[in-house]
């Protein structure tokens, strides 16, 4: 076994080492429960009655919706009710609306048209898991098939087929004005033009599935004082509330949500999908509804860390110093939204990786295609573009015949460094770490670079946000009519024709690369004036349209006497009539 | 519609019973993983408490197996000494526990590494109302209930296995091979070879095994041999890993097989 090694000896005077828990050992509040098999999962909730809701799904990862036919699948033995889209209060939803980020887009049972392979169209609630996916299967979909897009850089062409509806243009909506999220921090191309190398790579990565042990699922029952309980797997409990009140027009307050117990996350449990249609099947039936995935579903229709691609273009000087970093990428959203629009906000921030570089430019678009929806994975749309930044950096060390490490240690960010996204850098450790690396490695650095620190040469003139040239490009919708280009930008592109600057005040001034000098405190080419972004006007989320779809409220079906006494019933108020028990105790 | 479970005395009376819908349960690791996911085309799981399926026997030179001997079984059977490697390298101990010699049978890529070491040990499979069949052509139909499995007892020494999995210790087979050699180091009679998941079904690598007949394992003759390794093989390419990965790989450990001290 391998041991921690705790170096203390670094950034000693920064940390307080006589902390009560950080820097000791804690057990997990919830271990002793897992090593002794009594942690209670949503499964392990015992309904009397319980029904079981299994899904019809699309077999095509595109097709229009002529009609459906459930009347075969309700005459199945033991049968309670077919759900179709028509059936959701609310059919239209994305997971961020909770936070005004994005349209809705997706229907919780698709009612037109498919977008992906195994979206649901119908819900089956029948007395057994079994009897629910024979029905299932006997649901009648007349399909009519259409053209589909699986690539992200083919759906960005002016003639793909339109997967999302909602984004016509294939692409997320970026501040109700670019069809990709923009960063800009210096002149790239000015950079370019003055670099002794120009060094391009193209970075891509596919869906990751999360496969956590338990699949996803729910289960709901009426509960006292016309309420709804529901016992989820859900990552995120009041996503999943929100989500839930939101789809069946209900108020949040007859929602009685229990989580807290997830058998396995890593990102693939805060989509809420099994909720809304858990707590849907209970209200129309008014008796306990399961509704989870098998693993075939888990792995076909559970959302996974999303698919990448990664252009970047690099200029460095022949002494390893990159002076600058050109992105652009393209994460695949799949079919609908879900996280990935949040994910490339996420990691704009993150951009160009932990490395001082004068001037950034990135260009990230939110892709549709006809794939499973992407959602959130562990450190998402930061380890995608992790991976492209570091295997750059091998490729810029290759090209300029320099040590691997020491070119990281050389354009490593220091304390008090701006980084693009108009942060003050601090807390730094790269050169620590790959100082310690090389040390682990027995991979050599010369004596400069291991007598290098985060805390020294890092701020002055690197604090500043240097003059910056913006631009408009990349409209919504201009790149869908083919007046843009899609391609990634050509090798030794022409330079633009100068956009205005950012702050009126500073001319455009050609980029004169300055040499490296480390921890002597240069004259500053300006005086830095505090940040204000763009005169452009802030980003308001729009009010929400009024809905002028009716909404129709099930009829509360008249309740049934359970079929057997309580043997081991719960009399607490307001509780759900139909709770038997538990499988742990 | 629903799912009945049905237990009769006799073997005889589960290959009668057998139909439409019924499947036999032997140990359930292949039948209740495919009724969990969903399975529809079983109405009725047949069951048998035979005792006859849980023996080991052996007669002259030959072992008998039966069927419903699990993994676990054939660990604790002296006679079966020479399989113990192999039956140790099948899933879990929960597996091991349940999974069954007939069921392995049964079992499509990437599992069945069991049936891999009977191909070369000559195995003839009992399927019940039916006459004795040598394992290789059972294996091409699969078809009938199978009551036992009989196996020659092995020379001390010469029977070789090998699981390739990249998650130990119970991961899944990138390929598996099994070797019965015969006299080896000095002049092999008898040489059999088999592969497992280098294809849809357990095989026999004839060009292999006539590049060992007669010879003594040396040098040449086990670069021979692993210059006869892909004749003849198709491999597929599934999750576990790609054809070319197959193709590149197995003559490597084909030769580590070979070269491994009995």
């Amino acid at each position: 076994m391998s041991t921690v090694e705790f170096r203390k000896d670094l950034f000693a005077d920064e940390r307080d080492d006589n902390l009560n828990t950080i820097g000791k050992p804690e057990r997990r509040q919830d271990i002793l429960g897992h090593v002794t098999g009594r942690t209670k999962y949503f499964d392990d909730h015992l309904f009397d009655g319980l029904l079981h809701m299994r899904c019809t799904r699309s077999p095509h990862h595109h097709a229009r919706i002529r009609s459906i036919d459930t009347r075969e699948a309700e005459r199945m033995p033991g049968v309670v009710r077919v759900l179709t889209g028509k059936d959701v209060p609310v059919n239209l939803n994305t997971l961020l609306s909770l936070m005004n980020f994005g349209k809705d887009d997706e229907a919780v049972l698709a009612e037109r048209k498919v977008a992906y392979r195994g979206e649901p169209v119908a819900a089956v609630i029948a007395g057994t898991d079994r009897e629910a996916r024979a029905a299932a299967a006997a649901v009648r979909v007349d399909w009519e098939v259409l053209p589909h897009v699986l690539d992200v850089e083919e759906a960005i062409a002016p003639n793909a087929p339109v997967v999302n509806e909602t984004y016509p243009n294939n692409t997320f909506d970026y501040h109700d004005r670019y069809d990709h999220q923009k960063l800009r921090f210096g002149d790239v191309e000015s950079a370019f033009a003055t670099a002794d190398h120009i060094v391009e790579g193209r970075y891509s990565m596919s869906p990751i599935e999360q496969a956590p042990v338990e699949t996803c699922g729910a289960i709901a029952a009426p509960e006292g004082a016309d309420r709804f309980v529901c016992h989820t797997s859900t990552q995120a409990l009041f996503f999943s509330l929100g989500t839930t009140a939101k789809l069946l027009d209900m108020p949040s307050n007859r929602l009685h949500f229990i989580g807290g117990t997830v058998g396995g996350g890593f990102g693939g449990k805060v989509d809420s999908i099994h909720e809304p249609l858990a707590v849907l099947g209970a209200l129309v039936t008014n008796r306990p509804v399961k509704y989870s995935w098998d693993r075939e579903e888990e792995m076909q229709v559970g959302a996974p860390r999303g698919a990448e691609v990664w252009y970047l273009k690099d200029g460095v000087m022949r002494d390893g110093r990159i002076v600058a970093r050109q992105f652009r990428g393209y994460f695949d959203s799949g079919a609908y939204t879900r996280l990935s629009s949040y994910a490339i906000i996420k990691g704009t921030g993150h951009l160009p990786g932990p490395y001082t570089i004068p001037n950034v430019s990135s260009d990230v678009f939110c892709v549709y295609t006809n794939r499973t929806p992407a959602t959130a994975m562990r450190g998402f749309g930061i380890t995608g573009v992790d991976f492209a930044i570091e295997r750059h950096m091998d490729k810029v060390a290759r090209r300029v015949g320099m040590n691997p490490l020491e070119l990281r240690i050389l354009n490593s960010y220091r304390d008090g460094d701006m980084k693009p996204h108009r942060r003050v850098a601090h807390n730094c450790a790269l050169v620590e770490c790959v100082q310690v690396v090389s040390e682990k490695s027995g991979w050599a650095i010369g004596p400069e670079f291991r007598a290098a620190s985060s805390m020294t040469g890092g701020g002055g003139p690197r604090a500043e946000i240097p003059h910056t040239v913006t631009d408009e490009d990349g409209r919504i919708g201009e790149r869908r009519s083919g007046r843009a280009g899609t391609a990634p930008r050509p090798a030794t592109p022409a330079r633009p024709a100068a956009a205005a600057p950012q702050r009126p005040a500073y001319e455009p001034q050609p980029y004169t690369p300055q040499p490296y000098t480390p921890p002597s405190a240069p004259q500053p080419l300006y005086q830095p004036e505090p940040y204000r972004p763009s005169a452009a006007e802030p980003h308001r989320p729009k009010p929400p349209e009024p809905d002028t779809k009716p909404k129709p409220r099930p009829e509360p079906a008249p309740q049934p006497e359970p079929t057997r006494p309580f043997d081991r019933g719960v009399n607490r108020p307001g509780a759900s009539r139909f709770i038997s028990g538990t499988r742990r105790r | 519609m629903t799912l009945t479970v049905e237990t009769v005395p006799t073997v005889a009376d589960a290959a009668r019973r057998l139909g439409t819908g019924v499947r036999y349960l032997g140990g359930g690791t292949l039948v209740m993983r495919a009724l969990n996911y969903g399975d529809t085309s079983v109405s009725t799981i047949l069951r048998s408490s035979d005792p006859a399926l849980t023996r080991v026997e052996t007669s002259g030179d030959r072992i008998r197996i039966g069927a419903g001997v699990t993994m676990a079984g054939v660990m604790a059977s002296r006679d079966l000494e020479a399989l113990h490697p192999v039956a140790r390298v099948i899933g879990g101990p929960a597996v091991r526990n349940m999974g069954t010699v007939g069921g392995n049978l049964f079992a499509d890529p990437p599992y069945g590494d069991f049936a891999v070491a009977l191909l070369v040990l000559d195995a003839m499979v009992q399927v019940e109302g039916a006459s004795e069949v040598p394992l290789e052509r059972f294996l091409g139909e699969r078809r009938g209930l199978v009551s036992a499995v009989t196996i020659r007892r092995p020379e001390r020494g010469a029977f070789r296995f090998r699981k390739v999995s990249r998650v130990k210790p119970k991961g899944i087979a990138v390929l598996s091979m099994a070797a019965y050699l015969p006299g080896a180091p000095g002049r092999i009679t008898g040489a059999r070879i088999a592969y497992g998941n280098m294809g849809p079904r357990p095989i026999r690598v004839a060009a292999v095994e006539q590049a060992l007949e007669g010879r003594g394992l040396d040098a040449g003759t086990i670069a021979s041999a692993a210059g006869a390794a892909l004749q003849g093989v198709s491999p597929q390419t599934d999750p576990i890993a790609s054809e070319w990965y197959r193709r590149e790989v197995a003559p490597v450990h084909l030769r580590r097989l070979l070269e491994a001290q009995s």
